[in-house]
């Protein structure tokens, strides 16, 4: 500790010369009192966050909130770089994924005793997002958006080979059928796409096969139960019948792109791409609820919190904020915006009116069905494997069942190190 | 140039003072080597030390680091995904050996007396070294194209199948190590001209007139002479071929079918250390790729004395 | 020897030199392409000159912003060691002090460690001195390098030693000698340590990723690299990208070429 100290006197005596030394302490002069706040995504959010942090200053003129954007990529490393230093921003956004380890490891505020103090309703909220950023009985995070999964289609793509639009009504054996007749070799065209992508693709048929990823107490994998297996093979099942890309394809050509330039006629995908559908140009395309598999309808339902620093130096002004960012107030601007769903209740409404064009009640509908997304303490320690083990699986000449059950192990291996 | 030259010829008459000055000399290295060694040691020193101790504890993201002697490493070794990286991490580093024989073929070509045009291909040769990474993996990245890239595009008017040649897993380590390969001609085939230029005329004369053929000298006296460079430039290469991390964290992008044979040791330093948060355990991953390059290393130089010639 | 009887020669250089330029010219091709014509086969020889692919990148990078910060990077770090790394390595080569060949080691342990070992406890460093996102936090560890030090110590040991002596016993301290002496004549060491520090710097990624993430603070190259997370797979797009943020490099080494080759020359013979 006291190497870590010298270093930074030399550091400092170093560079001392060459721009003085500057204090990245936030509290300054006159009981201003300045936030971090960070987030990764600019190009959707970015004006909806920078209209939020306006509205709050209007209101709150002893605290500057600065905003703090990182490409989603880097975030994660950036924020673990920073906290492992012991300072990370005051306020950030916050993915179910990554909730468990970073509320286990304590760099998060508990923020039960003050919900209750303030008598703040987290009944506002879906449950389910509630329910994801709680952990040992405490609540981290105050749900920001959700999202849900919806099945895209290429109108143009179904009125040329005279296949009705999906609707609530269908099911895996409507995919499957209209896949087939969608499918065009000549003009590169494949019927849906069978990426191997957990939250938009294989969860959601894993859950409407009546399986699970992770069983409730968090101690098992699902992947060595016979209805797991039987959701991964619906899309296995297309891949080898030639109505999807290949994996290897997708990798090389983002499915996105694809479904964006008519090569795809159906594709998973989230509410959080709405937006980008909704602006490409020559894209004629709409979306519809899930199918439904052999056990019923179901659809991941996920979604961002924001959270604060467990080392903020400002917990009440961090708390401050974060109250306002779950208002119904920020969740309009949100709304507005028309980039996310945002989680506040009876706001739904203006995010489903923002893009006309589009069904994207279809999302919302879905909400009764929607399963929370699969985490545990460590979620990246079986997450990078999984991905690994199903892109293989569903790569060519490969049996599902036996990658799947091998994974099982390999997963309950890493569950049974959180303590 | 006469100051110099008068004080020149008092140096050499007065070795006395010579030394009574060198004695003097410390205080002055001192001061000299202070800011190198200030910034060098609290930017990069420092942290080898911070890490070689944070390798004996259980240091996770923001908790304190406890001291867990060397279950860290009893876990390294023990790892298949380790062993796994490992190996493809000594590919890389052999594989980007392949380089050289071709760099010296470039070099040995552009030296040939009298041809033009040496400075234009120079240039274009050398242009690979001078782009951007980033900007590297992103246009191989494209030519490597499954369905539009023009590496298939060139194999299909010869006939030959192409592939998804990045997300494939049989090829995907190739690849990348032809990208790597690609990047360094250049620089490699700079080094050895320069290696070329130094020997000297006569010996080429005095083979040739002991009847030895333009092949014959290339191995008798060009390739001896240019040992040398070879070394530098295979330890260079080594060196990077395992660190090689750069090309894998640009190229593959998430769900990718071959990520988990192309990963490499540092990239998997990577993932554990920033996505996984077991940064004890990425400590001592990073030392023990320490300990292999350094003995890697340190056999080059012992095994150099066989075959590198010192005129 | 007849030029005519080179032509074998120029037939195997000109096809290597095809192989090394090919990926540029279909950079160049697509970037004028549009998404449609990049995904097309049999490839599309002539584009439509799809400007709107450059326009792209420059409506959502601050392209000339970054352009300044790559600049001003690269010249604070390669001024920085040429002074720094030449410093020490007279000294080093040079001059005589309790622990210089340890002390020299222990720095060149450095070149055996990668890099992305040094990011948390850099970070720490430079977040502690509320350099984040700022110019400053960019350059400052690249102001150092071992590998530098290392290329100038062997240069100076090259040098003839009677010059210098010849100074000092004039009565110029070691400082002066280096300054006055020394210096002019490592020129050539301090050119090829500038070109190599300008070219690494320029295309330095790792470190501007983590340290500075806010577009108007970037360098070029880690403007690239976000522009992929937002058009994944868009070619025409990330080709013009790359095409901007590669090209000021390549025209440099274009009007500096000799330099840059003896530069690099120099490091491999010693």
């Amino acid at each position: 500790m006291t190497g870590k100290v010298w270093a930074l006197v030399c550091a400092g005596a170093l560079v001392a010369g060459l721009a003085g030394c500057s204090s990245s302490d936030g509290a300054g002069s006159g009981g201003k009192v300045t936030l971090t706040y960070a987030y990764w995504d600019e190009e959707n959010q970015g004006a909806a966050m920078r209209k939020i942090v306006e509205e709050f200053t209007k209101t709150h003129p002893e605290i500057e909130v600065k905003l703090q954007f990182t490409p989603n990529k880097e975030y994660w490393t950036k924020l673990q770089t920073a906290a492992a230093g012991g300072t990370a921003p005051d306020v950030f956004w916050m993915n179910g994924p990554r909730i468990g380890l970073y509320a286990s490891q304590g760099a998060l505020l508990p923020l039960s005793d003050r919900i209750a103090k303030d008598k703040l309703d987290l009944g506002k909220y879906p449950k389910s997002l509630v329910d994801l950023y709680t952990l040992d009985g405490k609540q981290y995070g105050i749900p920001k958006d959700f999202d849900t999964i919806g099945l895209w289609y290429n109108k143009d793509l179904f009125d040329a080979a005279g296949v009705k639009y999906p609707d609530a009504s269908w099911t895996w054996d409507d995919v499957r059928d209209a896949a087939k007749k969608l499918t065009d070799p000549a003009k590169g065209v494949h019927g849906i796409g069978a990426m191997a992508w957990p939250q938009e693709l294989y969860y959601n048929t894993i859950f409407q096969a009546g399986g699970y990823v992770i069983s409730d107490d968090r101690k098992k994998s699902g992947y060595d139960d016979p209805a797991t297996i039987e959701g991964l093979k619906f899309w296995k099942d297309l891949l080898d019948r030639k109505l999807s890309p290949t994996v290897q394809q997708m990798t090389d050509n983002d499915p996105i792109e694809m479904f964006k330039s008519g090569k795809l006629a159906m594709w998973y995908d989230g509410s959080y791409d709405a937006a980008q559908y909704n602006k490409t140009e020559g894209l004629n395309a709409d979306v519809a609820p899930l199918p439904a598999g052999p056990k019923g309808k179901a659809t991941v339902i996920h979604g961002l919190a924001n959270v604060i620093y467990a080392k903020t130096k400002h917990p009440e002004q961090a708390w401050e904020f974060l109250r306002f960012l779950g208002s119904e107030q920020a969740n309009r601007i949100q709304a507005e915006s028309g980039a996310v769903i945002p989680a506040y209740e009876g706001l739904q409404d203006s995010w489903v009116k923002s893009m006309p064009k589009l069904n994207l009640q279809a999302f919302i509908d879905q909400l009764p069905d929607a399963r929370p997304y699969p985490v545990s303490k460590n979620t990246a320690a079986w997450a990078r494997p999984e991905t690994d083990a199903i892109t293989k699986a569903f790569s060519e000449g490969q049996d599902v069942e036996a990658v799947a059950r091998a994974f099982a192990a390999t997963m309950n291996a890493a569950l049974s190190q959180e303590k | 140039m006469s100051t110099v030259g008068r004080a020149a010829a008092r140096a050499a008459a007065r070795p006395a003072t010579r030394r009574r000055l060198r004695d003097r000399d410390w205080v002055w290295g001192y001061a000299m080597i202070a800011p190198l060694v200030l910034g060098l040691g609290v930017f990069y020193l420092w942290p080898v030390v911070q890490s070689v101790y944070y390798s004996f504890t259980e240091w996770t993201l923001f908790g304190d680091a406890t001291w867990i002697g060397l279950r860290n490493y009893a876990e390294v070794f023990t790892d298949p995904a380790n062993a796994r990286a490992l190996r493809n991490t000594f590919v890389y580093g052999a594989l980007s050996l392949l380089g050289i024989p071709l760099s010296i073929a470039v070099a040995a070509l552009l030296g040939t007396r009298g041809l033009k045009l040496v400075s234009l291909y120079r240039t274009l040769y050398f242009l690979p070294v001078v782009t951007m990474p980033a900007a590297v993996a992103m246009i191989w990245t494209w030519l490597y194209n499954g369905d539009y890239g023009l590496v298939d595009y060139l194999l299909s008017l010869v006939g030959v199948q192409g592939t998804s040649w990045i997300a494939n897993p049989s090829t995907a380590l190739y690849a990348l190590v032809a990208v790597g390969v690609w990047t360094q001609i250049g620089y490699n085939a700079v080094i050895f001209m320069a290696g070329l230029q130094a020997i000297p005329r006569h010996l080429y004369e005095a083979a040739s007139i002991d009847g030895a053929g333009r092949v014959r000298q290339f191995f008798r006296v060009t390739l001896p002479l240019l040992s040398p460079s070879v070394f530098f430039v295979s330890v260079l290469s080594v060196i990077n071929g395992l660190q090689m991390f750069d090309l894998v964290y640009l190229m593959l992008r998430r769900g990718n079918p071959a990520r988990e044979d192309t990963q490499t040791v540092v990239s998997l330093f990577f993932t554990r250390a920033f996505e996984e948060g077991a940064k004890g355990y990425a400590a001592a991953m990073a030392v023990v790729l320490m300990a292999i390059t350094l003995l890697l290393t340190v056999v080059q130089f012992r095994v150099q004395k066989r075959w590198v010639h010192y005129a | 020897m007849r030029n005519g009887r080179l032509w074998p020669v120029h037939l195997v250089l000109a096809v290597g030199a095809a192989a090394m330029v090919m990926p540029f010219f279909w950079q160049v091709l697509t970037s004028l392409k549009t998404f449609t014509e990049a995904t097309r086969t049999p490839p599309v020889w002539i584009p439509s000159f799809e400007w709107s692919n450059f326009a792209t990148v420059l409506d959502e990078t601050p392209f000339l912003q970054q352009f300044g910060n790559t600049v001003v990077m690269t010249a604070g770090r390669t001024l920085a060691q040429l002074l720094f790394c030449s410093l020490a390595a007279y000294a080093f080569a040079r001059l005589r002090f309790p622990g210089r060949d340890v002390i020299f080691i222990a720095l060149l342990s450095v070149l055996m460690v990668p890099g992305q070992l040094f990011l948390i406890p850099q970070y720490q460093i430079v977040q502690s001195l509320g350099w984040l996102n700022t110019l400053p936090g960019l350059i400052a560890p690249g102001m150092f390098s071992a590998f530098g030090t290392f290329m100038m110590r062997q240069f100076f040991m090259t040098l003839p030693a009677e010059v210098e002596e010849a100074a000092r016993l004039d009565g110029a301290n070691p400082l002066r000698v280096f300054w006055s002496v020394m210096l002019p004549l490592a020129r050539p060491g301090l050119m090829a340590l500038g070109v190599l520090t300008v070219l690494w710097s320029w295309n330095d990624l790792m470190w501007p990723l983590i340290v500075n993430t806010d577009p108007e603070s970037m360098p070029l190259s880690a403007g690239l690299s976000a522009l992929q997370g937002e058009h994944m797979t868009d070619y025409p797009v990330l080709m013009a990208g790359s095409l901007m943020a590669s090209a000021p490099i390549v025209v440099l080494f274009v009007v500096m070429q000799r330099q840059l080759i003896e530069g690099i020359a120099f490091t491999g013979s010693k």
